[in-house]
């Protein structure tokens, strides 16, 4: 009963903050007058009268000589009914809703994978770092995470790229699939599979066994860098509540009740030093969306961060802008969605 | 009176020293980073001493574009149009230091500035820089310094700025949970109760308290910023050129990742190193300013 | 009411390694504690009480050690075998890590003596609890991992017992008492009925004929399908296998929250199903405390440590819980060494009592002897302080405890006291003054 209360009031919380987001991408797109908004809407194979025809076309679509603040509602008008304007990149050229489907799964693919390993290693690794304090192990887990928390996502990449790729050849790193593989299938064209535009499951869908086992390798080293990245800073805070957890008065009533040690640690402390984990996890996914955009650059994986930047080098003004909305907007749910989960584990919440 | 303050300030620095000095990692971190700084002043004010003629352009060579590796002449190699790598990193470590250093400081300033009225103030002030901090941080940083970025123009001086605007929020959000506690403490109430004016308690007695763990923030943020930065120019954020900056020098070596690892390597060894040594050396100064460590 | 010793402490010590010393808390402490009495512990702050409590229950930090001394249970068993004198060092330095391994292997083969034969009860209620587990889970596992044969019989007999059983049951508990009903429950085959049943009919807040309803409708509490199944693996001693033993715990927990009801309920808990159901963060102070109190009680221990229990509340919910320990005294057959530093607090309850200082008893007797005709110089002091009727405006004690790292040799009192002579500072002796009465003061030396 009460959850639900919650969850409908995070839910309500949600409006303003989308307003907020929209704002200050409309903002952003606002700092240099109407030339990036025009650039967005502005079909670019048209020329002559027919660019022209668009031109006022769009003045009068986006009430450009109206006040600024009116013009806000109707660009977010535009925005709610899916109109995000054009984008043209080497990668693809058209509308941008259609970009973002054929690109967004491959981004979710990534960090589907990501997640899982570090959901698997971060809470093990943390927890037992913080166990064996000070054991070889503990000291192991702790400069290894420092490190990795300490350097640029794109530097764990290439660290990766020239151990496992380059120094002993066991994975692939560049791209989504080995291009000889799928030069004759049909569908697979210009680098985008069908239908879910997922590889993976598109050739599982096939029966492209073949496919499906390249594309699995080709998405695990994004997915562990990425993973790396954010595991580095997932373990040191775990380590760091777990350790003060296990200095806790009800931890010390647990041993006095004599529940064994095992449960003591996995249930009566892990849970309590999950916590602060979970309300930086916000901060996570931040940094795991920005992550993405890095990762995806250097492996060539076309995801919404590649299209990004190779929108950002050829001056796309659709793809910058509407991605920078996209992963705010990413964020924003995703933050509700942990907010949730939050509230599930500990009861002190819901109120 | 005014001499057992001094005394007393003087047992606080030395308390702080010897808590600071008996980390080992944490003194490591400070002589790396000390190393850079001075890397980054010579290269600034005398790098003819260094053999370097413009701190501000890489030195091409294009008679050997093709990377080499390390050998005498070139101790760390060399990277793609033929540039030293060891020249160029001890280049880039002056604009790599000196824009995030502008970059979290004016950060830093503008949040404290905020932060501390934001608390000061409290009411609809507050409630509004709550909001707006918010939706800075609905966006993720690295997309939200892209687009501003962008949209400014795709220039080193637009890239400042829009990272400036992504990273004052955090100073704002931080400086004002410091106020809101030191508000509470009971010199400010004195203060106020003896008729001192706002200002001059924001000032005075605020902006003093609030600096000791905003430095230790910029420290750790150095490291962090000085990533962002590289980032951004390693995706292309800048238009190609030839700036001595360890992502462009890093994205420079790409390319030949398969058999001039080395191009790569170092100018990224060179920002995770003094990332490590800004994150040891602020775990230090955090020791310092905390008040159990300091009881103890 | 002594009936031998349950504990019996030996020459005790204890020592703390930190940066800043060594902290010698506990400096040879001999006590005894009898079966079924309430021991109380008295010493100002610093005394050593708490380590000593927590050294019996072997929940020492990773940086302390044992150098010496002996805890013996009533069966024999030393708890502290395992780490006395053999705490690792580097040269002078204590190596924490292997110090924390060390203490770790105590804990293990304490696990089975703790919270079983042994409880405790700490002084904050408010962070005894674990913030994310429902009050009945906490209080239902403390019995799972000591006794789940006993959960198992509670649900089985529930299972067989039929309201026939029920009612003949009742007539022997009102003609011939709690003893009819064991034999009763042994020859139809239903051990493990009776303490449900004794847990009914001890409430006090409801009148007979509720009760008597109450019990025959234990008869109507049959299982569900997956407790069944649950229990049944259970019962084959499934709890290891990973997956099965997962539903047989689940069985076994379920029933542990009845039993967690009827403990709380024994505590003058209300609503006890809705508060099962709870967390730490929706009770009270006082219901948090008596949750802990119903957790130390749930194995029936020979030994309940009560650390400060009090301190921490208002007076009135003070006042309640140390009414409910009177209470429990009755009820129970426990042995209770009472923490506290409070002497009045301490009169109320307790049968003897020890006074601490400085890491060592400087003073046992029983209750009369302390408060009539206390012999040392610093019980003499401490009760000088307590504020009474006459004089109620509180005097605090003149000097302050020796810092624990550098204790004063012989008499750790001396530097404080009115009668000091030179020979104290070499005076470390226990006394018997009568049988039960020992000091430790020099001033009685002869006068045995
Ligand atoms: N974990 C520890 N590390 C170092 N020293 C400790 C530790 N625990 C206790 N001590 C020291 O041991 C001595 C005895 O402490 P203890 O907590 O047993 O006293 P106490 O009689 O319970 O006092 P209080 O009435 O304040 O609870 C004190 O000097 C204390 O500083
Ligand atoms: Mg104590």
């Amino acid at each position: 009963m009460k959850l639900w209360a919650y969850i409908l009031r995070r839910i309500l919380i949600l409006i303003p903050t989308l307003i907020g987001l929209t704002l200050m991408v409309f903002v952003i797109i606002h700092l240099q007058g109407n030339n990036l908004l025009l650039a967005q809407y502005l079909n670019p194979r048209l020329t002559g009268p027919a660019k022209q025809q668009q031109l006022e076309a769009l003045t009068e679509r986006f009430h450009l000589n109206d006040p600024v603040y009116i013009q806000y509602f109707y660009w977010l008008q535009q925005i709610i009914t899916g109109d995000w304007g054009y984008t043209n990149t080497p990668i693809y050229s058209g509308s941008v809703t259609t970009a973002i489907s054929l690109f967004l799964p491959n981004t979710i693919i990534i960090a589907v994978f990501a997640s899982i390993i570090i959901w698997l290693l971060s809470i093990p690794l943390g927890v037992s770092s913080a166990v064996n304090r000070d054991s070889i192990r503990d000291h192991l887990i702790r400069v290894s995470s420092f490190t990795l928390y300490a350097m640029p996502i794109y530097l764990i990449a290439i660290a990766l790229i020239i151990l496992l790729g380059v120094y002993f050849h066991v994975l692939p790193f560049s791209g989504p699939v080995n291009p000889l593989l799928v030069s004759n299938l049909d569908w697979y064209k210009n680098g985008i599979s069908y239908p879910t535009h997922i590889l993976l499951i598109d050739a599982l869908i096939h029966g492209n066994l073949t496919v499906a086992w390249d594309a699995f390798l080709h998405v695990i080293m994004p997915s562990v860098t990425l993973a790396l990245g954010i595991m580095a800073g997932i373990i040191r805070i775990l380590r760091a509540s777990m350790l003060e957890v296990l200095e806790q008065d009800y931890i010390r009533l647990a041993r006095a009740k004599g529940v064994p040690e095992k449960i003591v640690i996995n249930l009566h402390a892990r849970r309590n030093a999950l916590l602060p984990v979970a309300t930086s996890f916000g901060y996570t996914v931040a940094g795991l969306l920005g992550g993405a955009v890095v990762i995806e650059t250097v492996f060539n994986y076309p995801g919404i961060g590649y299209w990004t930047t190779q929108a950002l080098l050829v001056n796309d003004v659709g793809g910058i802008m509407s991605s920078t909305l996209l992963f705010g907007l990413i964020l924003v749910f995703t933050t509700l969605i942990l907010d949730i989960l939050y509230a599930l584990i500990d009861p002190r919440i819901r109120y | 009176m005014e001499k057992r303050m001094e005394a007393k300030e003087i047992e606080g620095l030395r308390l702080s020293l010897v808590i600071f000095f008996s980390n080992k990692t944490a003194v490591v971190g400070l002589m790396i980073f000390m190393a850079y700084v001075i890397d980054a002043l010579l290269m600034q004010f005398a790098p003819s001493m260094l053999g370097v003629n413009n701190p501000n352009a890489l030195a091409f060579d294009y008679s050997n574009t093709i990377p080499q590796p390390p050998s005498p002449e070139h101790i760390l190699g060399t990277t793609y149009f033929g540039v030293d790598l060891l020249q160029a990193i001890m280049q880039a470590i002056r604009i790599d230091l000196g824009y995030s250093g502008l970059i979290v400081i004016s950060g830093a300033l503008i949040g404290a500035l905020f932060g501390i009225i934001s608390a000061y103030a409290g009411g609809w002030f507050d409630e509004i820089l709550m909001r707006i901090t918010d939706i800075f941080f609905g966006i993720p940083y690295l997309v939200l310094a892209l687009g501003v970025g962008f949209a400014l123009g795709r220039t080193i001086e637009s890239m400042i700025i829009a990272l400036i605007i992504v990273w004052w929020p955090l100073y704002e959000r931080y400086t004002r949970s410091l106020t809101l506690s030191i508000k509470e403490q009971t010199f400010i109430e004195a203060a106020k109760a003896s008729g001192v004016s706002d200002l001059k308690i924001m000032i005075k007695h605020i902006f003093p308290n609030t600096l000791p763990p905003v430095l230790v923030q910029i420290s750790l943020d150095l490291g962090v910023v000085m990533a962002i930065f590289a980032t951004l120019t390693f995706i292309g954020f800048l238009p190609t050129g030839n700036l001595p900056e360890l992502g462009y020098l890093t994205s420079l070596g790409l390319n030949y990742i398969q058999i001039a690892p080395w191009a790569t390597i170092f100018p990224g060894l060179a920002i995770t190193i003094f990332a490590l040594a800004v994150n040891l050396m602020g775990d230090g100064l955090r020791d310092v300013i905390d008040p159990r460590r300091r009881s103890s | 009411m002594s009936e031998g010793p349950v504990i019996k402490i030996d020459d005790l010590h204890v020592y703390f390694f930190t940066r800043r010393g060594i902290y010698q808390a506990l400096r040879g402490v001999n006590l005894t504690l009898n079966k079924g009495e309430v021991l109380g512990l008295a010493g100002e702050s610093g005394s050593g009480k708490s380590t000593l409590g927590l050294a019996i229950m072997g929940l020492l930090p990773r940086n302390a050690i044992i150098p010496k001394g002996s805890i013996i249970l009533g069966n024999g068993t030393d708890l502290v075998e395992k780490i006395r004198g053999k705490a690792p060092f580097k040269k002078d330095k204590l190596n924490l890590r292997k110090n924390e391994l060390l203490i770790r292997n105590l804990n293990k083969h304490l696990q089975k003596i703790r919270g079983k034969r042994i409880s405790m009860v700490f002084q904050e209620p408010m962070t005894a609890l674990n913030p994310v587990l429902q009050i009945g889970y906490q209080i239902a596992e403390t019995v799972l991992y000591h006794d789940a044969e006993r959960l198992i019989r509670r649900a089985l007999a529930r299972e067989k017992v039929t309201r026939e059983d029920l009612r003949n049951m009742i007539k022997i508990l009102k003609n011939e008492g709690e003893r009819g009903i064991y034999e009763y429950a042994l020859k139809a085959g239903l051990n493990g009925i009776e303490e449900q049943i004794f847990a009914i009919w001890n409430r006090e807040d409801i009148h007979e004929a509720k009760k008597e309803k109450m019990i025959i409708d234990l008869a109507k509490d049959k299982l569900g399908l997956f407790e069944r199944i649950g229990l049944k693996l259970a019962r084959k001693g499934m709890l290891k296998i990973p997956l099965i033993s997962r539903l047989a715990r689940r069985a076994l927990i379920k029933e542990g929250y009845r039993v967690a009801k009827e403990l709380l309920s024994s505590l003058g808990i209300p609503q006890v199903d809705s508060v099962v159901k709870m967390y730490p963060h929706e009770l009270s102070g006082g219901m948090r405390q008596r949750v802990v109190i119903a957790i130390a009680l749930a194995n029936n221990p020979d030994v309940v440590i009560l650390d400060e229990p009090t301190s921490a509340l208002d007076v009135t919910i003070q006042a309640q819980i140390l009414e409910l320990i009177r209470n429990l005294r009755k009820k129970t057959n426990a042995a209770f060494l009472f923490i506290s530093h409070d002497l009045s607090v301490l009169a109320e309850v307790s049968d003897r009592i020890a006074i601490m200082y400085a890491g060592k008893v400087m003073e046992v007797g029983r209750v009369e002897q302390i408060f009539e005709e206390p012999l040392h110089p610093y019980t003499k002091m401490l009760l000088d302080v307590i504020p009474t009727m006459e004089k109620d405006t509180l005097k605090p004690a003149k000097g302050t405890i020796p810092d624990a790292r550098y204790p004063p040799p012989g008499c750790p009192f001396a530097p404080r006291c009115p009668f000091a002579k030179e020979d104290c500072l070499k005076f470390d002796r226990e006394i018997a003054v009568t049988k039960d009465h020992i000091v430790s003061c020099i001033l009685y030396e002869n006068k045995k």
